[in-house]
């Protein structure tokens, strides 16, 4: 039993070490610096809850995120429903459209919005030939820049749990409801919807939380006034060399996405939803 | 719900044709941008070339950023993927409460923020003197790797009938006799797709090798996003043309392993 035990030890050991030198190690080196302001021990804490500037930073980290949120599920509700529906080519392209996405850098997916949205682009010109307005619209280095990045990053991760939840459902019971002279409606409110309803708040969650995170998309796509939390934490760093505020931020960062997966995967069993990858 | 009333069931079709137009669509878009003939990104292009994809393969710089890209993935792969075999192995054999533990922190890399990630371990690189180097960025991405190659190995594990090692070693066969003539041919493709996995993560990665790389081991994405803010030249469209190629060489080569990973277990 003991020699099974090293040898279990010795399977994990090169993993464990690696993750905890280059990973665990440096994460806490680096949160521990938010307590080392010369000003005190919480100094950093108070300046980020103090200063108006960042107040707006976090408050429109939180917005943004719930706003993408919110979009991503209303474009995902009917993708994923024809998803749980259709067979053979049909469900092998659309599955393909939805992770396809998937594998292609956030970077280059960034890029090419900005070509879209730039202010001769096509999407301006769209808009301008179709006479909703006479003037090119300001659609990149802004909050409309950043929102349609994010929510075109962020979609598959809503589609694929809703599409879990929905492929789970039964038949049977929709055709039980019918047939109990349910109309179309009450079927819906009353068992389509419940029931797809941890999927569509796993996929919040993974959306919202990975909104949280995100950096390369605002950074490129949104403006002076669209600053978000992972900015402000690389900004403390590049443009004010402030490790600490830097480490504040993070610890913030840190805290909010803690607190909403510990919500999540107590009040749903995410780990159920996880996989319909 | 097969009773849905056909308007309802033309604006779920029509909804769902524009919406997977939306994720696929602006996707593809680098690629006529990729051949525009004048030095600023016209979408579609007045007037239609190569030009620029003689630019970037001549270019001593991009080219260094491509190679520098491939020499790291191929690095970050090399150590994660044994690593994360061995851990996957691991884990299918350690008690409930080292198995959580352990994938807790295997995965953790996956949940905190990439910007965060990236600036602790820069910090740390700058205060060992290793920021730029390729032992740091290969470590490094083979530790935000690690997970993809864990939950591979993992799932093809599970495909792995317990009694067969067990009548083995009733056969007389030794631990690495077993390993090598029952678990590897099955985990085999697990290991695969976990590779893929790991050269993908690291070839895209940006936001860590932003803090991380010098001059000398720049990789394409850095490039990318060095180049991005200051030119609207139609190289970097064939940069990102270059990138989505690997993305779809590998994506294909994904989906033809997760098959038969998928058949054996």
């Amino acid at each position: 039993m003991n020699g099974r035990r090293i040898e279990v030890l010795a399977l994990l050991a090169p993993a464990l070490i690696l993750t905890l030198v280059v990973f665990v190690l440096p994460l806490v080196r680096f949160l521990s610096l938010a307590f080392t302001a010369p000003e005190g021990t919480f100094a950093t804490f108070v300046a980020l809850a103090e200063s108006p500037v960042y107040r707006r930073v976090m408050l429109n980290s939180f917005v943004v995120a719930a706003v993408v949120t919110a979009i991503t599920a209303a474009l995902a509700w009917p993708l994923a429903y024809l998803l749980a529906r259709v067979r053979g080519l049909w469900f092998t392209l659309m599955i393909y459209g939805v992770l396809f996405p998937l594998w292609i850098s956030i970077l280059v997916r960034t890029y090419s919005w900005m070509l879209l949205l730039e202010r001769h682009g096509p999407v301006n010109r769209a808009i301008q030939a179709m006479g909703i307005s006479d003037t090119p619209l300001p659609l990149l280095f802004n909050h409309t820049g950043v929102l349609v990045g994010m929510v075109h990053v962020l979609l598959p991760y809503m589609v694929l749990p809703l599409y879990g939840a929905m492929r789970a459902i039964d038949p049977r019971l929709m055709q039980a409801s019918d047939g109990l002279g349910a109309g179309l409606w009450q079927s819906f409110r009353r068992i389509w919807l419940p029931l797809t309803l941890p999927g569509l708040a796993g996929g919040a969650t993974f959306v919202f939380l990975l909104s949280l995170g995100f950096y390369i998309t605002p950074a490129l796509l949104g403006g002076r006034t669209s600053i978000m939390l992972p900015t402000l934490i690389v900004a403390f760093i590049t443009e004010h060399f402030n490790w600490p505020m830097a480490a504040a931020a993070s610890i913030a960062l840190l805290a909010a996405v803690a607190v909403l997966m510990l919500a999540a995967t107590r009040f749903l069993k995410l780990d159920r939803g996880m996989f319909a990858r | 719900m097969n009773r849905l009333p056909l308007p309802w069931r033309i604006a779920a079709n029509m909804a769902t044709a524009a919406v997977l137009a939306f994720l696929v669509a602006p996707i593809l878009a680098v690629i006529p941008a990729s051949f525009n003939k004048a030095s600023f990104i016209y979408l579609p292009p007045k007037e239609w070339s190569a030009l620029w994809y003689g630019r970037f393969f001549d270019d001593a710089e991009w080219l260094r950023a491509l190679m520098n890209s491939l020499k790291l993935a191929t690095l970050a792969t090399l150590v994660a993927v044994p690593l994360g075999t061995l851990a996957a192995i691991g884990l299918s054999r350690a008690g409930r409460g080292l198995a959580l533990a352990s994938s807790a922190l295997f995965l953790a890399p996956m949940v905190v923020p990439i910007v965060v990630v990236s600036v602790a371990i820069y910090r740390s690189a700058l205060d060992v003197s290793m920021n730029g180097t390729l032992l740091a960025l290969t470590l490094s991405h083979a530790v935000l790797a690690l997970p993809f190659v864990v939950i591979n190995v993992g799932i093809s594990l599970r495909a792995v009938n317990p009694a067969w090692p067990l009548a083995a070693a009733g056969l007389g066969a030794g631990p690495w006799r077993i390993f090598r003539t029952i678990t590897l041919p099955v985990i085999l493709p697990g290991i695969a797709g976990g590779a893929v996995f790991s050269f993908m993560t690291s070839f895209d990665e940006a936001v860590l090798t932003i803090f991380l790389a010098d001059h000398s081991t720049k990789t394409l994405p850095v490039k990318l996003w060095e180049t991005v803010r200051l030119e609207f030249t139609p190289v970097l469209a064939v940069a990102a043309v270059v990138m989505i190629g690997l993305s779809v060489a590998l994506f294909v080569l994904a989906q033809a392993l997760a098959r038969r990973n998928g058949e054996k277990a």
